[in-house]
């Protein structure tokens, strides 16, 4: 905990920067974990509400003057409506329509947003700097003293939702819907809601997002989003709090890496070397994609439990050694 | 005076009557069980009753209140609780979680208190610990100890078989439905459970239907029997009455050539 | 004004149905929405274009060359991946799928860029043939018989060939297949490529009209799930008419509602069709059993 508070004194601002963003992404892994690892429901489509959290905090801010928090808590409840919306068809559709309809959604908020005037089109909005109160957080140092609290207090609200008696009906829908309603679980009430949580995370996150990076345009928020996402749940570990944390942080430190590919030393000057002979040089940020897609297969195949997974076999074979 | 009863029940899958104008009632405190070869409709009963399928015609009365077309959960809300053929648990939670997902409907604790779990003396924790000692209970006294803190989905059939009696239980229900309760059992489990069930039933002041093939368990604990075959009731009485119905012999032994 | 739309929904709607058709065709066999399905077709359709640019190959050779690379690719996918699964559910089967999907993608951005390319192609798609007032493109016209082809095929193949009617068998039920003697792994195997096949196809005939570039695929992938879910995921001419139905209600909602959101249809019809008829107009639902 101390660890935390000193680090933005002591190491540079990139890495104060890198934490915010990671932070931003253990919030949405936490939340869509409640939703898939928990419920037991998939959505492709929490690029969405990411959007839906970012642009409404922005333009609250920005067109109404709305104070931060104001804004922010505006925004997640209504990232939190749409999920329950979205939530609805979900009570009467099985998995694959399930996806299809979420991954629907995520493109077509995107096409709305890249459409109307209001938020900016393609070209998408500046974000002025946050503001709490007469206070203005320039640095990254600054959001890093109102991005992280939120988090942890974020990650132990999920913790205790998943410890307590809604938690165990979230879970009890996943493993038996037809035996939780049996035992009294009011499935509809708990699917739609935990839509609406996980919802509301994405938005909660999506608002700060923003203001991490400075700048939001459609571009940002696209089907691939929703993915990483996804992979930040499933590398983790599905159905654990602090797997969703380790996800979201490996996952978010993976992409930022990788985004810079060609300047890691050794690996990335073969990569340059391969994009010269055989594919393009140009093109070498994608490699991204490929290995992310690579992880996904090979949790599936291997663990899929995730990094979780691994986390309680390495515990159990300490514990157990020599034996 | 009866607790239950259903009326006429009727329903039909692609031109098959499932149930054709089955009635029956239960005495209060009784165990009534129910008996009929495969696919004679006995589980869809249950399903009817548990608010899992929607009859096409007849009713359900459960103290005095129609539940025909209640939502399954609010069926459980009004105290009856079931057990399933082929085991639905929660497999991926502890038998501990799967008791306590029993108690859902008599604890309180929603989103915003549940988020406020932070010390050992908060309301969500009191309730967690209140609830806890009833379903010990029920441990107790169905010898699960060894099987808290596992995950369902690792134990033996017959345990399961016996954590979805306990979670069943846990509901505190008025009318409880087990669904062939001693089917994959040995003959030691199985006269473990036959005890269990005396037990229960004096115990916790529940109406027990059950369905069963075991007909020594069917005579020895039984007060009433429903025979169906086919989707239909072939006779209703005591066990020796049934046991002895031409009807049901037939049913059960099959026709001899003449 | 009216028929001339008409006509032309019917030619994208057949793209549509191609692509649904061999999503419903894997949904059967592995029981799991393809979400590579789109990026399957893209990559194989950048395999025409390196043939006929690379490496100035004829256009026969270039396309036969691409829907084999095709077949394989979905064979490929299948045998690595999916039959290795340690925890098969509907989850984990949707996770590799993407996982595909972002690798293939990735590796077209990697080799291609993100540039926009022009397939060049056989049939203009300028030159046209009048009928009355309605006036009908050389490539729609293609399109439109070159899909027809595919689908009269493939239901003569499911009907009456050996290969067919195990795939079938495979798909209604794996056990029972398995034990008259048909290896139903290698039968799936057959039918990712199969529906690889089918979707490369769609590519090839789309790219003309598209530009070729990563992207190629991402909005008809959506396209192709809509008209699936339209017509319903557990027959074979749900999902041919759902797809031309879809190509054609897009048209008419571009020029009679709004063009602007004309992409967004798609996301409307699965949230109506869900809601109202959650198996599709032809579906059927099945309901598990306690």
């Amino acid at each position: 905990m101390s660890g935390l508070i000193a680090f933005p004194f002591i190491s540079p601002n990139y890495y104060v920067y890198m934490l915010n963003y990671m932070a931003v992404n253990v919030i949405v892994a936490m939340g869509l974990n409640i939703l898939i690892g928990y419920t037991g429901q998939i959505s492709l489509g929490h690029a969405g509400f990411f959007a839906i959290g970012a642009y409404v905090t922005v333009l609250f801010i920005d067109k109404l003057h709305v104070p931060f928090f104001a804004a922010l808590f505006v925004a997640a409840l209504l990232a939190a409506a749409f999920g329950f919306v979205l939530g609805l068809p979900a009570l009467r559709l099985e998995g694959p329509y399930l996806a299809i309809a979420t991954l629907g959604f995520g493109m077509a908020i995107i096409q709305v947003i890249g459409r109307a005037a209001v938020f900016g089109g393609r070209n998408g909005l500046l974000v002025s700097k946050m503001s709490i109160g007469p206070y203005v957080l320039n640095t990254d140092k600054e959001l890093y003293f109102m991005i992280i609290p939120m988090t942890v207090i974020l990650v132990f609200a999920a913790r205790n939702i998943v410890k307590t008696r809604v938690g165990r009906a979230l879970v009890s829908i996943r493993d038996s819907d037809i035996a939780a309603e049996t035992m009294g679980v009011n499935v509809t009430y708990y699917k739609t809601l935990a839509f609406a949580i996980s919802a509301f995370y994405a938005g909660i996150a999506g608002g700060l997002y923003a203001f991490v990076i400075g700048f939001i345009n459609p571009g940002s928020f696209t089907f691939i989003l929703s993915i990483l996402f996804l992979s930040m749940v499933v590398v983790g570990g599905l159905g654990s709090v602090l797997g969703a944390v380790m996800g979201g942080i490996f996952i978010s430190f993976l992409n930022l890496k990788l985004e810079s590919v060609q300047y890691i030393p050794g690996f990335g000057d073969m990569l340059v070397i391969i994009s010269k002979k055989w594919m393009s040089v140009t093109g070498l940020p994608n490699i991204s994609s490929i290995i992310f897609g690579l992880i996904l297969i090979l949790i599936v195949v291997i663990e899929p439990l995730g990094l979780y997974g691994f986390w309680i076999r390495t515990k159990k074979y300490w514990k157990t050694w020599p034996f | 005076m009866s607790i239950f009863s259903a009326h006429d029940l009727t329903i039909s899958f692609g031109g098959i009557k499932a149930l054709n104008h089955v009635s029956f009632e239960i005495e209060k405190g009784a165990v009534y069980s129910i008996i009929g070869p495969n696919g004679a409709g006995k589980t869809t009963i249950f399903n009817c009753i548990s608010g899992l399928y929607a009859p096409d015609h007849g009713e359900i009365i459960f103290q005095d209140m129609d539940i025909t077309n209640l939502a399954p959960y609010k069926i459980a809300g009004l105290g009856i609780a079931r057990t399933f053929q082929n085991i639905e648990l929660f497999s991926r939670m502890t038998t501990m979680e799967n008791l306590m997902l029993g108690r859902h409907l008599h604890m309180k604790t929603g989103l915003w208190s549940g988020v406020t779990l932070f010390s050992s003396n908060s309301k969500v924790s009191r309730e967690e610990i209140v609830h806890r000692e009833r379903v010990e209970i029920i441990v107790d006294l169905l010898d699960l100890q060894s099987a808290r803190d596992v995950f369902v989905g690792e134990l033996p059939y017959g345990s399961q078989k016996l954590v979805e009696l306990a979670r069943a239980l846990a509901l505190e229900p008025k009318l409880l439905l087990l669904d062939e309760p001693s089917s994959g059992m040995n003959n030691e489990e199985k006269h473990d459970l036959f005890y269990w069930i005396k037990d229960i039933r004096n115990l916790f002041d529940v109406t027990i239907l059950m369905i069963e093939h075991d007909m020594n368990m069917v005579r020895d604990i039984s007060d009433k029997v429903l025979a169906i075959n086919f989707g239909k009731k072939i006779t209703a009485g005591t066990p020796d009455e049934v046991a002895n119905h031409p009807e049901v012999l037939k049913a059960y032994l099959g026709e001899e050539d003449a | 004004m009216f028929l001339q739309l008409i006509i032309s929904g019917l030619s994208i709607g057949s793209l549509y149905a191609l692509i649904a058709l061999a999503m419903v065709i894997i949904y059967k066999a592995s029981e799991v929405p393809n979400f590579a399905q789109g990026e399957m077709a893209m990559i194989s359709t950048f395999v025409a274009y390196a043939l006929l640019i690379t490496a100035k190959a004829s256009f026969v050779v270039s396309f036969l060359g691409a829907l084999l690379f095709a077949v394989l690719l979905g064979m490929f996918i299948e045998f690595v991946a999916l039959r290795r699964a340690k925890d098969p559910n509907i989850l984990n089967l949707i996770i590799i799928t993407l996982g595909f999907e972002m690798v293939l993608y990735g590796l077209a951005s990697w080799k291609w860029g993100a540039e926009q390319k022009h397939l060049p192609f056989p049939i203009s798609d300028t030159d046209v043939i009048q009928f009355g007032t309605v006036v009908v493109s050389h490539l729609d016209i293609a399109t439109m018989v070159v899909a027809l082809i595919v689908m009269i095929t493939l239901f003569l193949f499911f009907r009456y060939t050996k290969l067919g009617i195990a795939m079938k068998a495979t798909q209604q039920n794996v056990i029972a297949a398995r034990i008259n003697g048909i290896r139903t792994n290698r039968i799936t195997s057959f039918t990712w490529g199969l529906s690889s096949l089918i979707g490369a196809v769609a590519g090839i005939l789309l790219s003309p009209v598209a530009t070729l570039d990563p992207n190629l695929m991402m909005d008809p992938l959506l396209k192709g799930f809509a008209a699936a879910v339209l017509g319903g995921m557990t027959t074979l001419i749900g999902p041919v008419i759902g797809g031309y139905l879809l190509g054609v209600i897009e048209n008419l909602f571009g020029a009679y509602v709004s063009l602007e959101f004309k992409s967004v249809v798609a996301f409307l019809i699965i949230v109506f069709v869900l809601w109202f008829k959650p198996s599709g107009l032809f579906g059927k639902h099945y309901v598990k059993k306690v």
